[in-house]
Order: C-alpha cells, then structure tokens, then sequence
C-alpha cells in the first residue's frame, strides 16, 4: 500500500511530539517505504548533532547577573524610600492645595470687584441720564400751555435730590412769571425746600414784590422770615405803603416786621 | 520553588520579587546561550547577549503581560541580537562569514559543531532562528508562532522544510 510521504512528521516522531495513533501510522509508513525510512535516518544523525550541547557559558555570566540584580534590588530599595519621602511631603501638598485654592479665591474675588466697579459705573452713568431726561421732561412740561401740565413740570422737583441751577431758575421763572395763581403757588412749594440758595431768596425778594395772590404773599412773607432775610424788609414795607394791599396782610407784615430788623 | 511555572515565577517578580528571577534564570540562560551562539557562532558575543537579555528582563519585568515567559525572552534574545548587529552596521551575511572564520579556525576542537555552523550560516537569518528555537524542547509551535507572529500550523510545516534544507547542506558539507 503505497503512502504519502511522511517527511513532514520525522521531526515531530523523532522529538516524540506524536501521539499514540500518528506515531503507529507513521511507524507503519516507514517500515514499507526506503525514502521515509532513509530520511529518518539521516535526520535522526543529524538532530543529534544539532541538539548537541555547546560549551556552557563561563561562570562570568551568572556573577554578572547575580551582580545586576542586586544593584536591581537597591535600586527598588532606593525606590521604595523616595515614595516614602514623598509620603512624609503630604503637609507639603496640602499646602501647595490650599494655596492654589487661595489664589483661586484671590483671583475670583478680584474679578468679581472689578466687574463690581464697572457694574457701579454703568449704573451711575444710567442714573445721570435718567435724571438728565427727568430735568429736560420738567423743563419742557414747565413751558407748557397748560396749567395743570406746568404743575406737574414743577411737581417732578421732588425726583431731584440734588437739583441743578437749571432746575432753580426754571422754577424761580415760574413763581416770578406764571400767569397761573396755582402754578406759582405750587412753584413757590417747590423752591420753599432750597431756601439755602442764593438764587431762591432773591427769587422770593423778587416775587414779594411783583405777586398780587394774598396766599402766595403770605406765604412768601413767612417763608422769608423763617430764614431770616434781612434784605425781605425793603419789599415788605412797600406792600405795607401800597393801597391794594390786603389788610390782613399789612397787619402780618406789621407783626413780623420787628423780627426782621 | 522548582515546581512553579515559568509564568508564575515572572508574575511575582513583576510585583517585585527580584530574587526570583535566580529561578528563572538558572532554567533558562542556557537556552538563551545555545540559541545565542548558534545564532552567533561566536562564544563572547553570545555570552554578552545573554547577559543583556537577562538585564532586560530585570530591566523590563513590569511590562511582562502574562503570555507565555519563553515566548517573551527569545523575543528579546532576538532583539538584542538584531540590535547588536544594527549597531555595530554588519549585516547577517558579515557576522556568517565572520562566525564561519572562527568556526574554520577551531576546525580541530569539533569538526560536527563546525559543520553545523557553516549550514546553519546558509540559512536565511529568520530560518536560522525559527530552526534553532524549535530545537529546545521547552518551546512549542504555540510560542514559535507567538514569536514569530505566525500560526502553529504554518509554523511546523516551515520548521520541517528547514530542518530538512539545513540536514542536507550539513551533511553535504561533510
């Protein structure tokens, strides 16, 4: 019965890599076939040969070894200390934590100011316009036609904490000016919180003078020696001479008169 | 201690046993050597690559990734031996010639080693360590492959075509 070859399987028979069924096959090829049985032959000679032991390596090689290993081991031992120092740093560490985390606080603080200035600044600046557009709607709801609208112009005075000379003089027009009894009445309300200013007393000078309304005139003539303004006595004795001059109020600028000089 | 695989052993000394590495060493630097020198031919070099290999695997032992122990130290046997010829810029061939010299002048000392050396210097480098490897009877076509980034199967039919090439030029040679 003529068979494959079993080239192929020499090494592995000889090494004893086959098993019981391969090596009865491949035992039973060889017996009939003169290639096989030759190759094997020459193979098994050869493998001999090839597996032959070498000249051992000299002593040297395992000293050597044996040598770097152990520096290996200090080495690791070296290794081992070094993380047990960097053990023994962990105050080192948190501090160098808590003073990123300090700075970044710092840092966040200092932003949030100085968004804080500028947030302050634009309101400012918002609130000067506001109060910009608040003075030209009374300026111009003063100059209005209307009587009732020129009240409403005066009335804004009370948005001003601080009013302007703008502001005082518009009003002093109005007392000095308006045709209206209540316009003038309600401007004289008005200015009577900014007695402090010069331009207010001479406003109410001015007006004692001119005004003809009996409640205005009273009311000028008691606002005028509450602050104590000398320079009221002068107008006030011109009332007293003129002849429409109501009676009650002669009898008021009689009765305050004396305070005045 | 002698019972414990090959595997095992490098496992521990990956975690830092170091002394175990006596262990393998003992087991293994002769294979090392033999595959080294018939690689080589030459006695010295064979024992200086040996020695770098096993610092390597002092060196490396944390990069050891639980495959098979053998299959990694002749991987590093066959670099260091590509890089000692890369680095000293002398292909195979030269070092063939050379290790045939050396082998041609040492004629009397062992006439079958001579031989075995020349036919082994006629083999392609690759052949030559396929060949050599598969001698040592701790290695299987498994860890050939694994070396060689090839299968058992395409590996045992190479290593049965070299066999028989490198039987025929030696006994040619003789």
């Amino acid at each position: 019965m003529e068979k494959q070859h079993v080239f192929d399987e020499i090494p592995d028979y000889l090494d004893g890599n086959l098993n019981d069924a391969a090596k009865t096959a491949f035992e039973k090829h060889v017996e009939n076939c003169n290639d096989c049985q030759s190759e094997l032959e020459e193979m098994k000679a050869f493998l001999n040969v090839l597996d032959e032991d070498v000249a051992p390596p000299s002593n040297r090689l395992k000293a050597n070894f044996e040598a770097a290993l152990e520096q290996e081991k200090q080495h690791q031992g070296k290794v081992v200390q070094l993380e047990s120092k960097s053990s023994s740093n962990w105050t080192g560490n948190v501090l160098k934590i808590a003073a990123s985390i300090a700075l970044l606080v710092a840092s966040f603080q200092m932003g949030s100011l100085f968004q804080q200035r500028k947030a302050d600044a634009d309101i400012a600046q918002l609130q000067d316009e506001t109060n910009q557009m608040k003075q030209t709607a009374m300026l111009s709801l003063m100059e209005n036609q209307s009587a009732s609208k020129r009240i409403q112009g005066v009335n804004y005075i009370e948005e001003f904490e601080q009013p302007d000379e703008a502001i005082i003089q518009a009003l002093a027009n109005r007392l000095l000016k308006d045709e209206n009894d209540n316009v003038r009445m309600t401007a004289f309300d008005a200015l009577s919180k900014f007695t402090s200013s010069e331009t207010v007393k001479n406003t109410f000078i001015d007006a004692l003078g001119n005004e003809k309304n009996p409640s205005i005139q009273v009311a000028l003539i008691q606002a005028l020696v509450q602050i104590q303004e000398k320079k009221a006595a002068e107008p006030m004795k011109k009332l007293l001479e003129k002849e429409d001059t109501q009676p009650f109020i002669k009898e008021q600028i009689k009765a305050v008169l004396p305070t005045l000089t | 201690m002698e019972t414990l695989s090959d595997e095992l052993i490098m496992q521990k000394v990956s975690e830092g046993n170091l002394d175990l590495l006596k262990v393998l060493f003992d087991r293994h630097h002769k294979h090392v050597y033999n595959f080294l020198y018939k690689m080589s031919g030459d006695h010295m070099l064979a024992e200086d690559l040996t020695q770098d290999v096993f610092y390597k695997l002092i060196k490396y032992r944390n990069s050891y990734n639980n495959g098979s122990f053998l299959s990694w130290m002749f991987t590093i046997a066959r670099n260091s031996l590509n890089t000692h010829f890369t680095r000293n810029h002398k292909s195979h061939d030269d070092i063939e010639v050379l290790a045939y010299k050396v082998v041609e002048e040492e004629n009397d000392v062992n006439e079958n080693n001579d031989h075995l050396q020349y036919a082994l210097s006629q083999l392609d480098p690759e052949d030559r360590e396929l060949v050599i490897l598969n001698r040592f009877k701790e290695i299987k076509y498994d860890e050939l492959a694994e070396i060689f980034g090839s299968t058992p199967g395409a590996v045992k039919t190479r290593v049965c075509r070299i066999l028989k090439k490198l039987k025929n030029i030696y006994l040619e040679s003789i």
